[in-house]
């Protein structure tokens, strides 16, 4: 039997409590903590007639927070996008859309209805990323709930019960069950019951009891929780046999039903109703002709009292003049592009690396997950499709469009592969968990960030190593990055930011640009 | 969209294959991808570790691509800049690749800048067995197929020498010139004098 918990960790574990509770407080009080922070109410001034031309380069969700706030205080921007579409990675795929995806162009052929989409690039919206809320109202971007987790989805791992899927329901209650007879188990040794005062530990096994659904003896004896055998409402309900917790070990797979929703992937969830592109389209209505397509930066020169930019557009090499520019081309394409900033500031354009999401969808013939008792959420696979995602919205119609890969940076296992690989690869993947899946889809869709035009490349990653986190010298690159260059040039975008691959990270670096920007204005205007 | 809706095709590739009746309604596109990696005007991106193409002798460029649609160079799967210029150069058309070439040939030669240190003067010394086919100047010899190497951008060409010399470029029978150069990046026998020579590569100005 493995060691239980000493006293001392438990001793630390206590003491740490009220250490904790007391920093939260005090962080809460200086607005350092989300708890402490409003959604950003900018208020910026007029700039009056002299310095008020921005050029925003990049349609990126950082790029369009600047151009419109700017325009609200009396800004003259204009937004130059490479790509046919604006958003960036914020992207949703529907009937007739082009995927820009180098060396593998595709066209969308799902059916032309407005639940037949998938959102290829950011897809959930945490109910704590009040900045990006903020504009979702302020635009009127109509929000559904998102489902993520659900109890009625799959895990599957090659390693876990032979392969065969198991409900996240019955692992979950399963292995809480075990861990809280355990636990409850060692409560009768001294060593543990110590630091806790004889109400406390009562209290504490109540907790277990009730964490485990722990039977008569603090004994785990499976759970009702897991839903029935068989019966249930015209007949008395079947108990599920309860697993053996030496079978749940095995496998990675199950650790993301305990782990894999929490902190910002965690309910509540909302998403855009009808595509997260929904937000990019509440901006454009706005910004209406600031908006410029198929316009490629070619230069940005910084000069002594603005910034020269050079874009290509229909084949001839345009020149915009700005007195300020918001910058959100990501930095490793920025490197590329003809330029005069400084040398420290292209040290950190450099240092940044990118990650390497990858998605896939199907549209499906028929909903199948409904007739598994499925209404949406997430199904997770030991294997490099990683996901499937269920669409909860257009229940109950014809057919839907279901995600069939989702590998969020673990190589570059199917951004390597052609397109016929690629499907081969969800197919097989799927059929584990759904018998008849290859019979079941059709009209796929792969989305290879590190291969999307203007892209290449997911979330900014500073960080070289996840364990450790920022070094000192990633920090000081990332403050250089951040500062503006001539007091002209703003890098933007989730790439500014220590929590990057969120709308809300993009958002809020623009944010904090935006104030720096406005406080010398005023400075000067004083 | 705006004005991009039905955007005509500068280049005149017309997508056979696609055969689908709203094809007029969809996003036209063409295969000119290259800046978004190489730079602007292909000037080079270390970025992305995609090197200048700007100045690149014609011949040169076309036998790459070629050999990069024909799965003679960025097959192997630890070359992860080769694999990603393979994926854009199946995807080319004869057309297209002449239509390219033409594209190439209008931007302007602009030298990379140097971005390694080597001991250049041990370098030269090693340089004398390349001079035979890549000229005393870096300037390349077409005759030889061997293409000029002054102006390069330099951490691309020690990407290039190690590849050589890990068989990730040049290792295919089909492949003769860069079974030429393979043998002779063996000559470099550790990275020291791979960077003394890209040092003294930095050095020449390819009789420009
Ligand atoms: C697979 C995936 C899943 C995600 N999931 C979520 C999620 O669930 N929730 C969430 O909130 N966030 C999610 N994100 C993160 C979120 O999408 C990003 O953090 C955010 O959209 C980044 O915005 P940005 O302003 O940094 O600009 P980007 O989106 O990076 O846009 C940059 C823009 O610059 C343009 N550009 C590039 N080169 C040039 C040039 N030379 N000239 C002009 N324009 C150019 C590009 O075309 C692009 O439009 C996800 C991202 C991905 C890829
Ligand atoms: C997805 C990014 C990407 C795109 C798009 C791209 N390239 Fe490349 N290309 C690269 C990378 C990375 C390398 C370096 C490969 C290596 O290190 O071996 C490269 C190498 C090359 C080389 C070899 C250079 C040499 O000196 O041998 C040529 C030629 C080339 N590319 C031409 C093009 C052309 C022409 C286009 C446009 C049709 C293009 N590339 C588009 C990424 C790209
Ligand atoms: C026998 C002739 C020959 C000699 C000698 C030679 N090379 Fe090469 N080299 C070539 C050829 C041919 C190619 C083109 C290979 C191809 O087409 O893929 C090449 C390609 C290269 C490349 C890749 C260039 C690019 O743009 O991708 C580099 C770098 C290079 N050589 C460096 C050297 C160095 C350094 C030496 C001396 C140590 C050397 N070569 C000696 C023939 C030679």
């Amino acid at each position: 039997m493995a060691e239980f918990v000493s006293r001392r960790e438990f001793l630390n574990l206590l003491a740490a409590t009220g250490g904790t509770a007391a920093a939260l407080k005090a962080g809460a009080a200086l607005g350092l903590l989300p708890g402490g922070v409003a959604a950003a109410a900018l208020d910026l001034v007029n700039p009056g007639t002299a310095g008020r031309r921005v050029a925003i380069l990049g349609s990126g969700i950082s790029g369009l927070t600047a151009a419109y706030e700017l325009g609200k205080a009396g800004y003259d921007c204009t937004v130059l996008e490479a790509s046919h579409r604006a958003g960036g990675r914020i992207f949703t795929v529907r009937h007739g859309d082009l995927i820009d995806e180098i060396g593998n162009r595709q066209y969308c052929e799902f059916e032309d209805e407005p639940h037949m989409y998938f959102n290829a690039g950011a897809a959930r919206i945490p109910s704590t990323h009040r900045n990006l809320l903020h504009y979702c109202k302020e635009l009127g971007v109509e929000l559904e709930v998102f489902v993520g987790e659900n109890n009625n989805a799959y895990l599957q791992d090659d390693s876990l019960l032979d392969g065969k899927p198991i409900r996240s329901n019955d692992y979950k209650t399963n292995v809480r069950g075990f861990l809280a007879e355990m636990l409850a188990k060692s409560m009768s040794s001294e060593e543990i019951d110590q630091p806790f005062t004889e109400t406390e530990a009562e209290q504490l096994l109540g907790m277990l009891r009730e964490f485990g659904d722990l039977s008569e003896g603090d004994l785990y004896r499976g759970s009702l929780r897991t839903g029935y055998a068989s019966g249930g409402f015209l007949t008395h309900g079947v108990q599920k046999d309860m697993l053996a917790f030496r079978d749940l070990l095995t496998g990675r797979v199950g650790r993301n039903a305990l782990a894999g929703f929490e902190g910002d992937y965690g309910p509540m969830l909302m998403q855009p109703t009808g595509g997260m592109d929904k937000i990019i389209a509440g901006y454009t209505r706005v910004l209406g002709n600031r908006m410029n397509y198929r316009a490629m930066v070619t230069a940005v020169q910084i000069t002594e009292d603005g910034v020269d930019v050079a874009y290509d557009q229909d084949g001839v090499r345009h020149t915009l003049q700005a007195d300020y520019c918001f910058n959100c081309i990501p930095t490793h394409l920025m490197v590329g592009i003809e330029h005069n900033f400084p040398a420290d500031y292209v040290k950190a354009m450099k240092y940044v690396q990118r990650g390497r999401a990858y998605k896939a969808a199907f549209q499906a013939r028929e909903r199948f997950w409904e007739k598994d008792d499925i209404y949406g959420g997430i199904s997770w696979m030991n294997n490099r499709s990683a996901q499937i995602w269920y669409p909860f919205h257009g229940i109950h119609k014809a057919r839907g469009v279901v995600l069939g890969a989702y590998d969020y940076g673990g190589g570059m296992n199917h951004t390597e592969m052609n397109q016929a690989e690629r499907i081969e690869s969800h197919l097989q993947d799927g059929e584990k968990i759904h018998p008849n899946y290859r019979n079941l889809v059709e009209k796929p869709i792969t989305i290879a960030w590190h291969r999307m035009n203007h892209m290449l490349g997911c979330s900014a990653r500073w960080s070289r190593n996840f364990r450790t986190g920022w070094t000192h010298d990633e920090e000081a690159l990332y403050r250089t990055l951040q500062a503006p260059v001539n007091g002209r040039h703003y890098f933007i975008g989730d790439q500014i930011s220590m929590h990057s691959a969120w709308q809300e990270s993009a958002i809020m670096s623009a944010q904090w640009a935006l104030a720096n920007l406005d406080e010398r204005v005023r400075a000067k205007s004083a | 969209m705006k004005s991009c809706r039905l955007l005509i095709i500068t280049l005149g590739l017309l997508l056979s294959g696609l055969g689908i009746a709203a094809e007029s309604e969809r996003q036209a596109y063409d295969d000119r991808y290259c800046t978004t990696c190489h730079g602007t005007d292909g000037k080079g991106n270390e970025g992305v570790q995609a090197p200048r193409l700007a100045g690149m002798e014609q011949w040169y460029l076309e036998r790459q691509l070629n050999n990069f649609r024909a799965g003679l160079r960025g097959v192997h799967p630890q070359d992860i800049e080769g694999i990603a210029m393979r994926d854009m150069a199946t995807q080319l058309s004869d057309d297209s690749i002449a239509d390219i070439i033409a594209w190439v040939a209008s931007w302007k030669y602009v030298a990379a800048e140097e971005t390694i240190e080597g001991n250049a003067n041990a370098g030269r010394q090693l340089y004398a067995t390349c001079a035979t086919c890549h000229g005393n100047d870096g300037e390349g010899n077409a005759a030889l197929g061997a293409p000029a190497l002054a102006g390069q951008n330099d951490w691309y060409l020690v990407t290039q020498l190690k590849n050589f010399k890990a068989g990730y470029r040049g290792n295919l029978p089909e492949d003769g010139y860069g079974q030429q150069m393979r043998l002779m990046a063996q000559t470099l026998v550790d990275e020291q004098r791979i960077l003394n020579v890209v040092s003294y590569i930095n050095t020449l100005t390819g009789d420009r």
